[in-house]
């Protein structure tokens, strides 16, 4: 079947797709060649393609969304980073920072083609289109805030870069501070709605088709501490006008917590939020 | 190929001797016409600050020696004795060429990268346009010479990043903020450096302007030509908690604003990045101010390293831009080389006849098989009448004065007209 051999051919081709756009992103970073400027976007939107068509057929040929294991979501979050990053760049012009974001897809995808299986048998519920949309946003948010992080890191390297008087490829290449304070916040404010939405249907569905529902599943809890966690500082930082280095350091921060959590609750604990 | 040049620039004398042979325009357009008469048979001159330099078509069957040329230079602006023939450097043919190139690309400026000149060679070919004093060769030159100049602004980062104190500072100003025109900027004292950084961003188009000086007068004048407001000096510290950047040229013992001020400053404005460039010597702002979070302070010396290193890296694309260079240099060679009759003719006879045997394969399948052959040798005839007149005054001209002006102006025309050979990339969209 032609979707069986699309999952083979993308599964391993997608990782050295991404690593093709990391280093093109990468080599035009550091201002190697003028024309990988024009074309990297291009191979962006190609790699963004591409993926898309795998996750299709993916879909078509085990019969079910791929939201079943860690190692398929991983390369959703995959696709959802590259799909934020073009959005990005789309919408501010500054095509310079993908280098950093893209790594993030790269190590998801890898990971996710190196483990994941092909599962064709799945209860009934992971069928489900709510539970597709519950997962994408939920999915979606992280990703806001994974990039948020990111944009926090890159401030304060050029934050340290500036203050130092060092001015090497970080200080040249990357966009103004200002800016990416803006990309951070905003990348945040999207991942907080986003997860936001996710708890909501989480909510309201989940109840009515596990029989093992519990509101103190531990995926269920750190999900919703975290959000409640960044609807604080979202609204300390409107309410001070906090600006500069302090607020993007307690963003990574968050993250930091976000990761901490999430590995912990995914490997160590369990509940009826785990599917595999 | 005969064309000379010979210029006195910074490379050769101090600036003493350099502005005595500085042209105005009137000058030029008087010396233009003498030297066509005289000796080219086109030329234009570039007169700047930093070099006067004269480009020409050696009239065909004469020679002209360095020395009549600088003579006549030196007698024309009476520069003897300051000038002397050794503040002269000459070159011929490509070297010319390439000279010409070096000036557009910034790599024989003082600065390296600065094509501010760019615009004076532009003027120059114009003048001596306009004057009469160009030809197809002298027109060529100008179009591959601003060529030169967009390819390398355009391939290479000899023109990036600031060299010079005032957009330096600028230049930093725009790594921290994203929109100048949001804003505002606060000038203390009123130096030389202090107002040129103040005029830069200005042009980046800055929200707002403020300035403060011990002089209320001065301060107003610089307010009105900045269209900005002046602020008391004495209550400085408040209007630094509202404005964005600063800039302190200040002569005195004392500091202007130290880590207390700061302190206070930068909790009124809530924390929002504060730039601070001093410029003052003795400096204007305490050193140790540099600690305080979200205050970015720049003194003169931070703001050397910020030259320092964009001159580094300027000076590391000189291997690019010799290499477009040399390229556009060949690229001149070619068609100054297609400007010689027998390979025009033959380039002319080829175009016609590829248009014939197009037009002939397009149309051949509505011609009976038995009239094909006469096809062909009728669409031949009619191309080969077509092509003998011009053919016979393009070779009339090789016979009697070939190199010639109208043997030159007439190859270049006909080529223009049929669109013959190679032309310079680009060299039509408006450079």
């Amino acid at each position: 079947m032609i979707s069986n051999l699309l999952v083979d051919l993308f599964q391993t081709g997608l990782p050295f797709l991404y690593a093709v756009l990391v280093v093109s992103y990468g080599i035009s970073f550091i201002g190697g060649a003028r024309l990988l400027d024009a074309w990297k976007t291009r191979v962006l939107v190609a790699v963004i393609a591409m993926h898309l068509v795998y996750l299709g057929a993916r879909t078509v040929s085990f019969d079910h969304p791929p939201i079943t294991s860690v190692f398929e979501i991983m390369t959703i979050l995959a696709a959802g980073i590259a799909i934020a990053y073009l959005y990005i760049e789309v919408k501010t012009g500054e095509r310079n920072t993908g280098v950093f974001i893209l790594f993030l897809a790269l190590v998801f995808q890898l990971v996710s083609s190196l483990f994941i299986r092909d599962l064709v048998r799945i209860p009934d519920y992971l069928h489900s289109r709510v539970l597709g949309f519950h997962v994408s946003t939920a999915l979606l948010g992280y990703t806001g805030i994974s990039l948020s992080a990111v944009y926090g890191l890159l401030y304060l390297m050029l934050y340290h870069d500036i203050r130092s008087s060092r001015f090497g490829i970080v200080y040249s290449r990357l966009p103004n501070l200002e800016r990416l304070e803006e990309m951070s916040h905003r990348a945040e404010v999207f991942g907080f709605v986003m997860l936001g939405i996710a708890i909501v249907i989480g909510l309201i569905w989940l109840p009515s088709v596990f029989t093992d529902f519990s509101y103190l599943d531990p995926k269920l809890v750190a999900t919703i501490v975290i959000w409640i966690l960044y609807a604080v500082g979202l609204w300390a930082k409107r309410q001070f006008g906090w600006k500069g280095r302090k607020t993007m350091i307690l963003t990574l921060v968050a993250f930091g917590i976000v990761f901490f959590s999430m590995t912990v609750v995914n490997i160590y604990l369990s509940g009826f939020h785990r599917f595999h | 190929m005969n064309l000379f040049s010979i210029g006195i620039s910074h490379h050769t004398a101090s600036v003493e001797v350099r502005e005595k042979m500085w042209l105005s325009e009137a000058e030029a357009r008087e010396i233009l016409p003498r030297l066509r008469e005289q000796y080219f048979s086109e030329c234009m001159l570039v007169s700047t600050c930093n070099r006067t330099e004269l480009y020409g078509m050696i009239l065909p069957g004469t020679t002209v020696t360095e020395r009549e040329l600088t003579e006549f230079l030196i007698g024309f602006k009476k520069a003897d004795p300051e000038v002397q023939p050794q503040h002269f450097t000459a070159c011929e043919a490509g070297a010319a060429v390439h000279q010409i190139f070096r000036v557009a690309a910034g790599t024989d400026s003082m600065v390296l990268g600065d094509i501010q000149i760019l615009n004076q060679v532009k003027e120059a070919f114009g003048l001596a346009r306009e004057v009469g004093a160009t030809g197809p060769v002298m027109n060529r030159l100008m179009q591959a010479t601003l060529h030169v100049g967009k390819r390398v602004r355009s391939e290479t980062g000899i023109c990036e990043g600031a060299v010079s104190v005032s957009y330096a500072a600028v230049e930093l100003a725009s790594k921290i903020f994203s929109d100048l025109s949001k804003k505002s900027a606060l000038l203390i004292g009123a130096g030389e450096t202090g107002e040129l950084t103040l005029k830069h961003l200005v042009g980046k188009g800055i929200g707002g302007v403020r300035i403060a000086n011990r002089t209320r007068e001065k301060a107003e004048t610089l307010a009105a030509a900045f269209s900005g407001t002046v602020v008391d000096y004495d209550s400085i510290a408040d209007t630094v908690a509202a404005v964005d950047i600063v800039i302190t040229s200040v002569t005195g013992p004392t500091f202007v604003l130290g880590p207390e001020e700061l302190h206070r400053v930068m909790r009124k404005r809530a924390n929002a990045p504060l730039f601070i460039i001093d410029i003052g010597v003795p400096r204007n702002v305490d050193p140790a101010s540099r600690k305080i979070e979200n205050v970015f302070l720049y003194d003169i010396d931070s703001l050397n390293t910020v030259i320092d290193r964009n001159l580094d890296r300027r000076k590391a694309e000189i291997p690019k831009v010799t290499a477009i260079l040399h390229e556009e240099t060949e690229d001149f060679f070619d068609w100054y080389n297609s400007l010689q009759v027998t390979p025009t003719i033959k380039d002319l006879r080829d175009a016609f006849e590829n248009i014939r045997t197009q037009e002939v394969q397009k149309n051949i399948q509505r011609f009976r098989a038995e009239d094909r052959e006469l096809l062909d040798i009728v669409t031949k005839q009619i191309v080969n009448k077509l092509l003998h007149q011009p053919m016979t005054v393009l070779r009339a001209g090789s016979a009697s004065n070939n190199g010639r002006d109208e043997t030159l102006l007439r190859v270049h025309t006909v080529r223009e007209l049929f669109g013959i050979g190679r032309r310079v990339k680009g060299a039509d969209d408006g450079a």
